[in-house]
Formats: C-alpha cells, sequence, structure tokens
C-alpha cells in the first residue's frame, strides 16, 4: 500500500462521499426518492470533460459552468416532480439515468461508446496537480459540500424540506411554499453531484456511458442507506465504508453489486435509519456513550 | 402487407409486456407498491424453465407450467418474507428494498448460472401460419394465443369470483375491505401469486422466442413495463394492457423505419418522461 | 524474553521468505485482459484459454531461452476505463515485458494509449478498429483489422458470390462501424471500377442500411423491412449474441438470402443459440478449422480437450499473440524496442494457428483470410483469400 494508491482511493471516497452527502439532500432531506442520481455525476462528468477537451477550459474555468449546467438540468428535471410524487418520481429519475446514458451512447458529439478520453489533470501555478494536491481539492470540495448540507439541515429550508417530505399537505397547509423548496433540492443536490463528476473526469481521464449508469444510481442510494438516510455522517460513512471495504478485500469485486443490492434489503428491514442515523442501533449506542462522558466529566468537575 | 406483419410483431411484444403489467398493476392497486423486484420474476421463470428443459423434460408444456408456479411461489415468498413488514411504513421503505431485491437477484443469477447467454431447447408444436403475405410463426401464435388465454382467465377471475371481488374492494380501499370481512391477507398472497406466475410465463415465453436466457435479461423489461403502468393508468389492469400493445406498436413501427436509429428502449423512457409530465393519470387512470 | 523470541521468530521467517523469494525461478511475465464477466464473457474466457495454451506448450518445450513465461492476467469485463486500470496494474505493478489484448476494441484502444506511453509494447490478438496500431510504435495487431475485414467481405459478397443487391445491418459501437464502413468503400471501389471498365449496369445496390444498438434482441420488423427490398445478400455486422437472433429471425421470415457475418459471430456460442437457422452463414473470419496445418490441429485438440467445446477465431488468436510475442522476446530479448523491432521483421510465421504471417505491415499481421460456413452444426471451410490486393492493409 504505497501513499500514491492511499491518496487515489482517497480521492474516490471524496468523489463518493459528495455524492452521498448531496443524494441525501434530496433523498434524505427532502424525501424525493431519486434512483438517478448518477445521470447528474454524468451530466457533471461530461460537461467538465467536453469543456475540457473541445473548448480548451481549464478545470477552473469549467467548473463553474459545470455547476450551472448541471443544476439547471436539475430544476428541470424537478419541474415533473411538482406534479407527481414518491412512486412516479422514482421511475422518472429512474428513466432519466436510461435516457441520459443512452444520450451520451448515441450521439457522436459525446463520443459515443468510445466516451471522452484525454481529459488533462488541472493545473496550478503553471504545471499539473500532483496526487496529493487533488487530494486536497477532493478534501475541500467535499468539505464545501458537508457545509453547506449542514446549513441546509440546520436552516429553516431544511424542516420546511422535511416537513414536505413527510407530508405535503400539512406543509402546504403551514405555508410552506412546497415547490419552491423542491427545486432548491433537485438544484443543490445536482449541482453537487455535478461537482462530483468533474472531479471524476479529471482525475480519471475519461469519461463512458457506463460509468454513470443505473447500477452507478443504486450503489450511491445503497451507500446513503447503508449509512443513514437523512442525516450527513450517515451519508459520510456510507460512502467511506462501501468504497474501503472492496480495497481490503479483493474479492468482494465479484460480489459488489450483490452486496450492494442485499444491503439495500436488509439495511431497510431491520435499519431503515441507516447504521448511524437517527435511532440506530448503533448512534444510540454513542450516543448514549457520549451522554455517559458528558456526565461524567461534569461530576469530575464537581 | 407491412403493416399486418409488423403488427404481429407488435402483439408479440405487446403480449409480454401486458403479463408483466399485469401482476405490477394488480401489486400497485392493492398494495401501493412498486414492485421492481418483478423483473426478477420474470427472470426466474426463464431460469427455472431452462432447469427444467435440461434436467426433467424438454417438453415445453411441462416447463411452462412449472416455471409458473415456481414464479407464483417466489412471489408469495417475497410478500410473507419481505412486503409483509412493510406495509404501514413510509412508501420509500418496500420500494428500495424492492429494487435491492431485484439487484441481487440479477447478481444471483450471474453468479449461480453463469455470465453467459444460454440457448432454450424447448420442444413443442403449434399451429402457425405462412402465407406469401403474413408469416406468424409457432412461436408467436403460442404467446398471442396463451397471452389471451390468460387475459381472458384473469378477467374471469376479477369480475367473476369472490376473490376478483375481494381484490376490486381491496384496490379501492383497503382497510374497508378488511373490516367488510375480506380475507386481505389472502387476498394480497394470491395477488401476487397470479401475477408473479404471469411475470414467470413471460419469462419462458421471451426465452423461447429468442431463445436465450441470461441474467439480465430481465432489467429492461421491468423498466419497461414500469412505463406501461404508468402509461395505461396506476391501478388499472384495462389500462396497463392496452398501454402496454401500445407502447409495443409504436417501438415496432418505429422500429422499421430505415431511418430511425435511435435506440428503441429509449423511446419507452422518452414515453415514461412525457406521459409523467403531461399526463400524469395516465391514459386510464383514475 | 518474550521480545527475544518474537524478534528471532520473525528473522527466521523473513530469511525463509528471502531465501524463497530467490530461490523462485525467474519468470517472463506477459500481461494479458480479457472480459471475463460480463455480457462479452464466452470470447474472454475463449481468449484466456487460447493464450493458456501457448504458455504451456511454450513451457514444455523449455521456455524462452530457458526461461519459462507467466501469463498475468486480469478481467476487464469489457469496459474500457477497467481496461485502462490494469494496463496501469501490469505495467508498474506486475512489470510485465509485453501486454496481451484478449479483449475487444474498446478496451484495447486505452489500454494501447496506456502502453505506448509507457513504452512496454502491446499485441491486439483480435481487435479490429485501425485507431488501435495508430496509437503508436509499440502498439501491434495480429488479428485482422477492420479494413481488410470489410474488404475481404465486399469481395465476397459482390465477386465470389456476386450479389447485386446488398442490405446492410449495422452493430452500432465502434466493432460494428469500422466493418460496414470498409466493407462500403470496397463496394465503391469496385462500382467505379466497373463504371469504368463500361458495366455500369453491374453496379451494386445497397437497398437497405441500418444501424442497431449494441445488445438488441428484437430484428423483426427491421428484417421485414429488409425483405421487402428483395436483395440478394445480407452483411450484419454483430457479436455473437446479436448474431444469432439476427439469422434465426431472418430465417424464420422466409429470408432465404446468404447472411454474411464477421469474426463477431465465430464462436461455438453463435451456433448454441441460432440454432439451426445458422446453417450456411458465412463469415469473414481468420480460422480455418479444417486446415490440415499441424499448429492448428493441435491448437484445436488441445482446446476441446481442455474445454470440452470446439475452439474459435478468438481464443486461436490469443494463442497466436501469445506464440508472436514469446518469438519476439526469444529473438529480440525484454528491450521494448528490441522486441517491436523482432515483431516487424517477422517474415513466414508458420507457428500461428491463423496465419501464416506472411509479414507485418504498419504492425499489423499479413496473412490468409478465411472464409467458414456454417454446416453441421459447425464451421467448415468455404474458401480463403490469398490475394494480397484483399489481405494486405491499406493505408490509413
Amino acid at each position: 500500500m504505497t501513499l500514491g494508491y492511499a491518496l487515489t482511493i482517497g480521492v474516490f471516497i471524496g468523489i463518493f462521499t459528495i455524492l452521498t452527502v448531496s443524494l441525501n439532500i434530496l433523498t434524505g432531506y427532502a424525501r424525493q426518492v431519486s434512483l438517478g442520481h448518477a445521470a447528474f455525476f454524468g451530466i457533471g462528468a461530461y460537461s467538465s470533460a467536453i469543456l475540457a477537451v473541445k473548448c480548451g477550459l481549464s478545470f477552473w474555468a469549467a467548473l463553474p459552468i459545470t455547476i450551472v449546467i448541471t443544476a439547471l438540468v436539475g430544476v428541470f428535471l424537478g419541474l415533473p416532480s411538482l406534479r407527481v410524487s414518491h412512486d412516479f418520481l422514482v421511475l422518472s429519475t429512474i428513466g432519466l439515468n436510461f435516457i441520459v446514458v443512452a444520450i451520451f451512447n448515441y450521439f457522436p458529439f459525446f463520443g459515443g461508446s468510445m466516451g471522452i478520453i484525454d481529459i488533462p489533470m488541472p493545473r496550478l501555478l503553471g504545471r499539473p496537480l500532483s496526487n496529493l494536491e487533488y487530494f486536497i481539492l477532493t478534501l475541500s470540495l467535499v468539505f464545501l459540500t458537508v457545509l453547506t448540507s449542514y446549513y441546509l439541515s440546520k436552516t429553516w429550508g431544511r424542516l420546511a424540506m422535511e416537513a414536505m417530505g413527510e407530508d405535503e399537505v400539512a406543509a402546504k397547509s403551514m405555508g410552506i411554499n412546497v415547490p419552491k423548496f423542491k427545486i432548491y433540492a433537485f438544484a443543490i443536490s445536482s449541482a453537487y453531484a455535478g461537482i462530483a463528476g468533474s472531479l471524476w473526469a479529471h482525475y480519471v481521464g475519461s469519461v463512458f456511458p457506463h460509468n454513470f449508469s443505473f447500477d452507478r444510481s443504486v450503489a450511491i442510494l445503497s451507500m446513503l442507506v447503508f449509512g443513514g438516510m437523512g442525516t450527513i455522517r450517515g451519508a459520510v460513512f456510507g460512502a467511506v465504508l462501501l468504497r474501503l471495504i472492496p480495497e481490503f478485500f479483493r474479492f468482494v469485486e465479484n460480489y459488489r453489486m450483490l452486496i450492494y443490492g442485499g444491503l439495500l434489503v436488509l439495511m431497510i428491514m431491520f435499519q431503515p435509519m441507516g447504521l448511524l442515523g437517527k435511532g440506530s442501533f448503533i448512534w444510540n449506542g454513542i450516543e448514549s456513550l457520549l451522554s455517559r462522558l458528558r456526565s461524567r466529566g461534569m461530576r469530575a468537575v464537581e | 402487407m407491412l403493416i399486418w406483419q409488423n403488427l404481429v410483431y407488435a402483439l408479440v411484444l405487446g403480449s409480454t409486456y401486458a403479463l408483466m403489467v399485469i401482476g405490477l398493476t394488480m401489486i400497485y392497486g392493492i398494495l401501493k407498491i412498486l414492485h421492481i423486484a418483478h423483473a426478477g420474476i420474470y427472470t426466474l421463470g426463464a431460469y427455472v424453465g431452462l432447469f427444467i428443459l435440461l434436467h426433467l423434460s424438454d417438453n415445453f408444456w411441462v416447463a411452462l407450467p412449472l416455471a409458473m408456479l415456481a414464479s407464483g411461489l417466489a412471489g408469495v415468498l417475497i410478500y410473507r418474507g419481505m412486503y409483509y413488514y412493510m406495509l404501514t411504513k413510509p412508501r420509500i421503505i418496500p420500494l428500495i428494498s424492492s429494487i435491492g431485491l431485484f439487484i441481487a437477484l440479477q447478481e444471483l443469477y450471474r453468479l449461480v448460472a453463469g455470465p453467459y447467454q444460454k440457448a432454450f431447447p424447448a420442444k413443442f408444436s403449434f399451429l402457425s401460419i405462412k402465407t406469401e403475405y403474413l408469416i406468424v410463426t409457432s412461436k408467436q401464435m403460442l404467446i398471442i394465443v396463451l397471452t389471451a388465454v390468460f387475459l381472458l382467465a384473469l378477467y374471469f377471475i376479477i369480475n367473476r369470483t369472490k376473490l376478483g371481488l375481494g381484490w376490486q374492494a381491496c384496490s379501492q380501499d383497503i382497510e374497508m375491505a378488511g373490516a367488510m370481512g375480506v380475507n386481505v391477507n389472502r387476498v394480497v398472497a394470491l395477488n401476487f401469486f397470479i401475477g408473479s406466475a404471469l411475470a414467470g410465463a413471460a419469462g419462458v415465453l421471451m426465452a423461447l422466442y429468442r431463445n436465450s436466457v441470461y441474467p439480465t435479461m430481465g432489467a429492461v423489461v421491468a423498466y419497461k413495463a414500469f412505463v406501461v403502468v404508468v402509461l395505461g393508468g396506476f391501478g388499472s389492469v384495462t389500462g396497463g394492457v392496452v398501454a402496454g400493445l401500445l407502447l409495443a406498436l409504436v417501438e415496432t413501427m418505429l422500429g422499421s423505419l430505415e431511418w430511425f436509429e435511435f435506440p428503441r428502449d429509449a423511446i419507452a423512457f422518452l414515453v415514461l418522461i412525457f406521459t409523467l409530465m403531461f399526463r400524469p393519470k395516465g391514459l386510464f387512470g383514475r | 524474553m518474550k521480545l527475544k523470541v518474537a524478534v528471532v521468530g520473525i528473522s527466521l521467517i523473513l530469511l525463509f521468505l528471502a531465501a524463497g523469494l530467490a530461490l523462485q525461478e525467474e519468470t517472463i511475465k506477459i500481461g494479458f485482459f480479457a472480459p471475463l464477466t460480463g455480457f462479452a464473457a464466452a470470447d474472454g474466457m475463449s481468449a484466456l484459454r487460447g493464450a493458456q495454451i501457448a504458455v504451456d506448450f511454450i513451457n514444455e518445450a523449455g521456455g524462452i531461452n530457458g526461461k519459462k513465461i507467466e501469463l498475468i492476467y486480469y478481467d476487464d469485463a469489457c469496459k474500457a476505463d477497467e481496461a485502462a486500470a490494469i494496463a496501469r496494474k501490469l505495467i508498474e505493478r506486475d512489470k510485465v515485458v509485453i501486454g496481451i489484448s484478449g479483449s475487444y476494441s474498446t478496451p484495447t484502444r486505452a489500454a494501447a494509449a496506456i502502453f505506448q506511453e509507457a513504452g512496454v509494447p502491446m499485441i491486439s490478438a483480435y481487435a479490429i478498429h485501425p485507431s488501435i496500431i495508430l496509437t503508436g510504435e509499440l502498439i501491434f495487431r495480429v488479428g485482422l483489422g477492420a479494413p481488410v475485414e470489410g474488404i475481404a467481405g465486399a469481395v465476397l459478397a459482390v465477386e465470389k458470390l456476386g450479389a447485386q443487391r446488398i442490405a446492410i445491418l449495422t452493430m452500432d459501437n465502434d466493432f460494428g462501424v469500422a466493418l460496414s464502413e470498409w466493407f462500403k468503400r470496397k463496394i465503391e471501389e469496385i462500382n467505379s471500377k466497373r463504371v469504368e471498365a463500361g458495366m455500369a449496369a453491374k453496379q451494386v445496390e445497397i437497398v437497405y442500411e441500418k444501424r442497431y444498438p449494441l445488445g438488441e434482441t428484437e430484428f423483426r420488423e427491421l428484417l421485414t423491412a429488409i425483405k421487402a427490398k428483395e436483395p440478394e445478400l445480407i452483411w450484419a455486422t454483430a457479436y455473437f449474441h446479436e448474431a444469432a437472433n439476427i439469422v434465426s429471425q431472418a430465417r424464420e421470415l422466409g429470408i432465404e438470402v446468404p447472411i454474411i457475418g464477421q469474426e463477431g459471430y465465430d464462436s461455438p456460442k453463435f451456433i448454441e443459440l441460432g440454432g439451426p437457422a445458422t446453417e450456411g452463414t458465412i463469415i469473414v473470419t481468420d480460422l480455418n478449422r479444417d486446415s490440415d496445418r499441424e499448429i492448428v490441429r493441435r491448437f484445436l485438440e488441445e482446446y476441446e480437450k481442455r474445454t470440452g467445446i470446439p475452439a474459435d477465431m478468438v481464443g486461436a488468436s490469443a494463442f497466436d499473440a501469445v506464440q508472436v510475442a514469446a518469438y519476439a522476446i526469444k529473438v529480440g530479448g525484454t528491450e521494448a524496442e528490441a522486441i517491436a523491432e523482432a515483431i516487424n521483421g517477422i517474415k513466414d510465421f508458420e507457428e500461428a494457428v491463423t496465419g501464416p504471417f506472411y509479414y507485418f505491415k504498419d504492425r499489423e499481421a499479413v496473412r490468409p483470410v478465411e472464409i467458414q460456413i456454417v454446416k453441421g452444426g459447425e464451421f467448415h471451410y468455404f474458401m480463403t483469400f490469398t490475394d494480397p490486393e484483399v489481405i494486405t492493409p491499406p493505408a490509413l
């Protein structure tokens, strides 16, 4: 295990953390189940790739544009969600995922099945970023995503989203502008997925349609459900653990999707709040441990 | 001439969609659950059918009913083992669970039977039509006729039997139905049995039609079946069947055009998005 | 006390390890990747077996200059990014002397870029895309390339089978598109020649042309439209699963004209899935099952002995790739430049199953193109092209 390899794993964990945290905003807070998050991941990645390879833009210049594009598509997709709810929405997101991948595969502009390759490493101060620097970049963006999510969870936006998620009618009757917040959720969630896509494209150096398939959406949702839907710590934990384990158990590779699927079923049945979610076995244990430590601390002070 | 020939293809394709849609619609009608794992049953039917052909009897008429039985039972198992515990939870729970199960099933098939496509060596004979203007092969005839028989049987069950009455009651108001003395549990279980058996049948028929069984054969059909459910209007079985035929027709007609090269599977999803945006109740929804 | 025991114990273990490593025979490492899972798994497994047979044959005969070959292989699931990652692994971690792609065109292209940049030679066993060898001076191909395959197909269809009305079905990926492109180019060339020779009426007409996506299983409406155009021959590019469906559905519809396939059809899976409808399908490939050359018989027997199923072009090509690699290392050593030079200098290489390789032009093997036909549920000899005009890769 060289440092270089560890940093590489770190970058990918970071990218997936951004994906789970952003999905959490949509699916965890606003309760809009999305099984097409990989589509936004892909739109971000392809936008960034095309801007870099066909327009010669640098990673930094392309980033804001990518964010705007992805957020716009997110909003556009959020619009049907205003008229339908839950079940219908899931289908739309699945459908979106397939359409987006089909578009990437079919139109030569996106490179077709050959994808887009030779995406350059971002440059800073005249030279390409080193592995370590890229890791730091990724980490910063993870931090940004987490911060945004935290802010959202603390402001009334989150309460509105949760209320809306639980019972739209009640939320509406309290004067919460449901459509506005649904759209916000879609926009922000998609934008961050787009950022993750940008990071991916420039690190891997290539994008292919199958990188953003439905399987990927399932994987992201799995990580979120596993860690704890509705919580930031759950999102981070899920991403980190599920990306780390295959590194230590190579044979797991062949069973990866089986595990994701199985995890979804088992977690949802027995610990739907995830391993670190509110009220989970583990989290309850952690909370009671913390409160015991606190009371001990207070007694020590006395 | 071409139109009639293409109509035959559309009918065959539509039959598959119809068989899948029935189960999905019936389950959604009562439990309000999007049973995505339904597609896993489709594939299960095909694999069970293949297993029987290879190890028990190469007669199609033995493989089909046994595969349907196995599929029906699997469906009931999924209900009693999984959905049963989720009936009062928020709907996101069974939804995610179903997706996870579907993915897990696909992977299990791959790990157990291998990732390769396998041939479906069934022996059977059936009527066929072979004129200069129209060819309907025995496989095509079989699928169309069998589906029609199943649909008729289903119609009979829903409208003329106690079970059917119970289903109608449950799909209108499940609590009321229970209060009125309908054995909800049994209705639901039978529901799953019938729906899953039909899905298994669809799997066997398609395995026969394309002479191949492979782990991911259910994936595209699954998603298309849902498009059909939406198009038909959630909860309406007739609507679903008609929508299935319609979608098959659109796919076939567009596929026959020389200049239309967009992948036909994507057509279904475009239909889905447009339906959800402009007519979310579907064609026949209530 | 415990600490001393631990230190002694660990030192002993380390000593054993070191001794073991030192005593371990030094092998010549050849890298290999193929789709061992996914839709292309049947071909990938075949390629792997073919390569392993070659490695075993060579090692049994004493290896290369006394050293044994070690085949280090990975599964790329037919994905380009996997292949690229594997290429890096083979080069940086496993430190292979040469890489061999037992995979399809898309992953091979991706891996080729990595190998070329790292200065390690790579041989593509059967991936056909022209751009693969254009990647650089260290990338070679032993299998047929799309241009030669397409050209041979056109000559076969038009000049040998005499078709003048042709329908074209193209699988919409780099494999299918490249093949059809060169097929059409050759037809255009034949047409201009016929016009020049005053035989304008004998020009070939493409009566129908359509692309379909990889993985498609339903071709009936498409084939019905083709039938209405009354072609004399159908050229359909496909992998074995699509091919099986195209052929069986075409026959079901009553289309009786010859269907010409390419190396994508060259697999027992095609015959298994397509059933009796595959009888009479003609394919452009490079493996002649009826050849009486000794290396072919040896390979076919060994392959069937190990796997229980008949060999295919993919397995044979992987075998040949290892043969060429081993030859180059024997002659040139382990330096990249020397290996490349050795391959370029090959003349009349008989030890190839899909050969003999006459020579290498622009890093591509030039050798006979085999046309095989399905008879009695098996592939058999139909004809061979050795005409330089057909088998020489055109300038790109």
